[in-house]
């Protein structure tokens, strides 16, 4: 907070996160059009906000589930959209993005919203491949065929390039530092 | 005038990234409700929070060296603000053993001055080969102290955390 201001996070693709000071009766595409997130009349974006964890709940035999975060009217003020208890905003034109997770030669996957953490697909695939407790706590995820394992608190949203709504995971064993 | 090293630092501060896992209180600069001021720069004191465990603190603190900040790592240990000193051994956190968290906070190598991991300083120098073993976790100009805490805060909430 600053002053009377309300401080968002606002997430968009391939970007790092930016922070904006609002005000409660502050229209959302107002706020986006003034931090240069999005442009005056564009409508080919989706706006989340939140923070989403729904998969952590889906049941062992579900097979390509799907999250329901719905996209919100950016036409509504912050004060209407609860921002002041739900910080981030994510901007994004994929309304779900398609996870595959490859562990021991199975591969898991789930349609989250681009508003979720890598920490939170994380512990999914942990539960997943039955890795949660202690055993699974060195398992992280890297982006397959590269070396990148993205941080706990990025966001799917950050990760992917549309039109590709879509990311590979490889469930690694963090290398424990010897010598 | 600050130093560079001072203002990449302070700019990182006031990142998203920072700010929004202090809101969560994941993480902060240790404030003046236990340690009257910041010690001279390079050296910063931060707060990490840890998972519960039984007669074990919600948060460590951290004193880092951030000399060279982002072109070089941190380096540092776990700080007592109340006595304005390393942490003793017995009130550090233990992970399970053999598990990857007792070895990155091991207290048998430097005399437990830093981190055995390469986001630390000198454990990075100490170890040429890490990049090779561990290249997804290779110090550059890219990173900020919002890599650093983040992987440190993820062992001290991780199962392999067992308290004191």
């Amino acid at each position: 907070m600053t002053g009377e201001g309300l401080e968002l996070y606002i997430h968009s693709q391939g970007a790092k996160p930016k922070i904006a000071v609002v005000r409660p009766h502050e229209v959302l595409r107002d706020v986006l059009v003034r931090e240069e997130i999005v442009k005056q009349g564009q409508d080919d974006v989706l706006i989340f906000v939140g923070e989403w964890e729904e998969a952590l709940s889906e049941a062992d035999e579900i097979d390509d589930g799907e999250d329901k975060h719905s996209p919100v009217d950016i036409l509504l003020t912050v004060e209407v959209l609860e921002l002041h208890r739900h910080r981030h905003v994510h901007v994004h034109k994929c309304k779900r993005v398609a996870v595959e997770v490859n562990f021991n030669g199975q591969t898991k996957r789930h349609r989250f919203s681009p508003a979720t953490t890598i920490a939170v697909v994380t512990q999914w695939a942990r539960k997943k491949f039955k890795l949660d407790g202690a055993a699974g706590a060195e398992y992280v995820l890297r982006v397959c065929k590269t070396d990148k394992q993205p941080r706990p608190g990025e966001h799917l949203g950050e990760l992917v390039a549309p039109p590709a709504c879509a990311i590979c995971f490889d469930l690694v064993k963090e290398i424990t530092p010897q010598g | 005038m600050d130093k560079p090293d001072q203002r990449w630092f302070e700019a990182d501060l006031a990142t998203a990234e920072f700010r929004a896992g202090a809101l969560k209180g994941h993480w902060g600069l240790a404030g003046a409700d236990v340690l009257p001021q910041q010690p001279a720069w390079p050296a910063r004191v931060l707060w990490m929070a840890a998972a519960p465990r039984p007669n074990a603190p919600d948060r460590y603190f951290v004193q880092l060296d951030l000399s060279n900040y982002r072109t070089l790592p941190p380096t540092g240990t776990f700080w007592d603000p109340s006595t304005n000193a390393t942490l003793e051994v017995d009130r550090r956190p233990k992970g399970r053993s053999d598990s990857r968290f007792a070895k990155v906070f091991r207290t048998d190598w430097e005399g437990g001055r830093a981190f055995y991991h390469p986001y630390d300083r000198v454990a990075a120098q100490g170890h040429p080969d890490w990049p090779k073993d561990q290249p997804s976790l290779v110090w550059d100009s890219n990173r900020t102290i919002v890599d650093y805490l983040e992987e440190f805060h993820s062992l001290l909430n991780c199962g392999d955390y067992l308290g004191l």
